[in-house]
């Protein structure tokens, strides 16, 4: 289960006036019981879907934004390991994760993973996303040109920090360390499941498979149409390199929401998700996706040569229920619906890890419980291990929980 | 505009090898080295002129030509840059060529002065950044809607010089291409100003010793005017000229006075 802490108190009409990143003004829109409800109601219904038989929980990092207001994901995660470790729950806590594009302390991020996975008793995910170009450029004041490298080293040292048996001194381009010897260690046994999310460029994929980590497609549109054209070139890509196709080396998002008839599914939460694409990815201004020198000079290029239409990414200001609907960036209806949608856009797209987002933008907390109770109880079991009962070992997943996905 | 046989592109090899600093050249009579903004480098009808009388060398920053756009990663921090710059203009025999920079590389410009004092000709910047006031916080160029930035760039966005800047080619792939040079110009180099354009240079600026003349748009909305005097107060014997009805680019919005005030200075 997919979570993010979107500010849940926002106006009617946010999308005419503000972006949800950098710029919306914290004194005219927010306050401190507003942040505080919006925390307490996000990991009450994290540890509702961890207790309804969730395989794995999942938190995200956005600095500066009003549709996630977790700066580090690391926080809930901690309150998650505990509560997951107490209770005996059997879910993975996937964290996607701490960036290392933004961070200037790469160390810290691979403490912190050590020492979650250490709370979790081995129940950790090890999410590595580059970093949004707001969030680590004009957020963080990292060089946008910068970014990308700044990953890669980062990533290489937390490695070498986990794994290394005796301390050593790291003279990095971007950060130095005198003397790196790490207290706490991952106690997954080399390290925690590597979970790469990206927006799906080739030299990303590329990369991914190389290092035989899982690849997480982070789309707003869906498992279908999100992974059009990305899965069929990962999975190319994966056979070229004579890897096995194995479909839980892929993780996606995909916003769900389930009532007890398609037409109630849609009444009760058709104009939350509305106002949630409208008021989250709808008004995000494109500059603050794409910093100049963000975006290699090649892709960039590439992407201002392309004709093709943007479709409904260029309308979702303003874009309706239906739409969502019709394209597939949400899939909402009774139980039957959503089963058998998600079963057969899993199947087409060979998904193994499906991230069901239950909970976008203002959705009252009674609603989203309702969804996650429903989703579990009538739909999970049907998704639940479909890929494991078709013979695909999960190598991707912690050692800490028994391995189901698919959700 | 110049014509490919016009202008000729020398490349020269610098830091050890590593980079290949592209340096346009374009004119006759003595040189004159132009540092270009933070958008990239084009030849406009200011430089045209100055090419009558003067051989324009116009460094590139390593990066910004879309024949080497990953020269950038080869340049860590200003620092570097600054090295590479004085390397290349050393190589092409340009040791006490006049420098003239525009924002940007009007700072790179008094960076190049303030390094190695003595070592180049006259100064001429043109509304550069590189200074910081809390008070007059410089504009975020980077930040900004691409609709916005005439609006930071001129006082008149609707003069002809301001539309020609901003113009872009009618045919979609020659289009794309002027955006994504552009932009990634735009980037490379952030890299050494970002995310605050104050690298220390008013702690440096003292060790100028080259005659040294401020142009300023009174109207600039990305660095305002009063930087201005910020410049002048620190470069011993600066002439600070401030144009009226002028934003950040003067060589463009008020060409034939800015051209006037570099020809009278440098000659």
């Amino acid at each position: 289960m997919f979570q993010q802490a979107p500010y849940r108190f926002l106006p009617e009409d946010f999308e005419q006036h503000w972006s949800p990143s950098v710029t919306m003004p914290y004194r005219e829109l927010a306050d401190a019981r507003g942040m505080a409800a919006t925390y307490h109601q996000m990991l009450d219904e994290l540890i509702l879907g961890a207790r309804s038989g969730f395989d794995g929980v999942v938190v995200t990092e956005h600095g500066q934004a009003a549709y996630d207001i977790t700066p580090n994901p690391s926080l809930p995660a901690a309150v998650l390991a505990n509560t997951l470790r107490t209770e005996d729950l059997k879910a993975a806590l996937i964290v996607l994760g701490r960036s290392l594009g933004k961070t200037r302390e790469p160390l810290k991020i691979a403490e912190e993973y050590a020492m979650l996975d250490a709370m979790s008793d081995g129940r950790l995910i090890a999410g590595f996303p580059v970093g949004l170009s707001y969030d680590a450029n004009i957020n963080q004041g990292i060089p946008a040109v910068e970014t990308r490298a700044r990953f890669r080293e980062g990533y290489d040292l937390l490695r070498r920090a986990w794994a290394s048996d005796e301390a050593f001194a790291f003279n990095g381009r971007f950060s130095q360390y005198a003397h790196v010897n790490l207290w706490p260690r991952p106690v997954q046994d080399p390290h925690p499941p590597l979970w790469f999310p990206g927006g799906g460029t080739p030299s990303t994929m590329d990369w991914v498979l190389a290092q035989d980590a899982a690849f997480v497609l982070l789309t707003w549109f869906g498992v279908r149409m999100g992974g059009a054209g990305i899965f069929d070139r990962f999975w190319e890509m994966c056979e070229a390199k004579g890897k096995e196709i194995n479909p839980h080396r892929v993780a996606v998002v995909q916003v769900c929401a389930v009532a007890e008839t398609d037409e109630r599914a849609e009444a009760e939460y058709g104009p939350w998700l509305e106002k949630g694409f409208r008021h989250g990815p709808g008004s995000m201004p494109q500059q603050f996706f794409v910093q100049p020198g963000y975006m290699p000079y090649r892709g960039l290029q590439g992407m201002l040569r392309s004709t093709a239409d943007p479709g409904i990414a260029a309308r979702l200001k303003t874009v309706t229920f239906k739409e969502l609907l019709d394209e597939g960036c949400v899939i909402v209806g009774s139980p039957a619906t959503v089963r058998e949608r998600l079963e057969a856009v899993c199947r087409e797209m060979r998904v193994g890890n499906l991230l069901a987002m239950l909970h976008m933008g203002e959705m009252p907390h009674e609603l989203a419980q309702k969804s996650i109770r429903m989703f579990s109880e009538e739909v999970l079991p049907h998704v639940q291990g479909m890929w494991e009962r078709d013979g695909y070992e999960h190598r991707w997943w912690p050692t800490g929980v028994p391995a189901k996905a698919v959700a | 505009m110049a014509t490919a046989a016009d202008v000729r592109e020398e490349i020269v090899p610098v830091g050890d090898g590593r980079v290949g600093m592209r340096v346009q050249v374009r004119g006759n009579g003595p040189p004159l080295v132009f540092l270009h903004p933070a958008a990239g480098f084009a030849w406009d009808p200011f430089l045209e002129q100055l090419a009558t009388e003067r051989t324009v060398y116009a460094p590139l920053v390593p990066g910004t030509s879309p024949e080497d756009p990953d020269a950038i990663d080869e340049v860590r921090d200003l620092w570097e840059l600054v090295l590479l710059e004085q390397e290349a203009l050393a190589a092409l025999g340009l040791l006490g060529a006049d420098l003239v920079g525009s924002s940007f590389g009007g700072m790179l410009a008094c960076e190049l002065q303030a390094t190695f004092p003595g070592m180049f000709g006259r100064l001429v910047v043109l509304d550069p950044i590189g200074l910081w006031r809390d008070d007059a916080p410089v504009a975020n160029w980077l930040m900004a809607a691409p609709q916005d930035l005439p609006a930071m760039l001129f006082a008149d966005p609707s003069s002809p010089g301001a539309q020609a800047m901003f113009t872009l080619p009618e045919d979609h792939t020659q289009m794309a291409d002027a955006i994504a040079a552009m932009t990634w110009a735009m980037g490379c180099t952030a890299k050494f100003v970002w995310p605050v354009p104050d690298r220390g240079l008013d702690r440096r600026l003292h060790r100028i010793t080259a005659p040294t003349l401020v142009i300023w748009g009174k109207e600039d909305a990305l660095v305002s005017a009063v930087y201005a005097e910020e410049f002048g107060k620190r470069i011993a014997g600066a002439r600070v000229e401030v144009l009226d009805g002028c934003g950040h680019v003067p060589q463009v919005e008020k060409q034939a006075e800015t051209l006037a005030l570099v020809r009278g200075f440098l000659s």
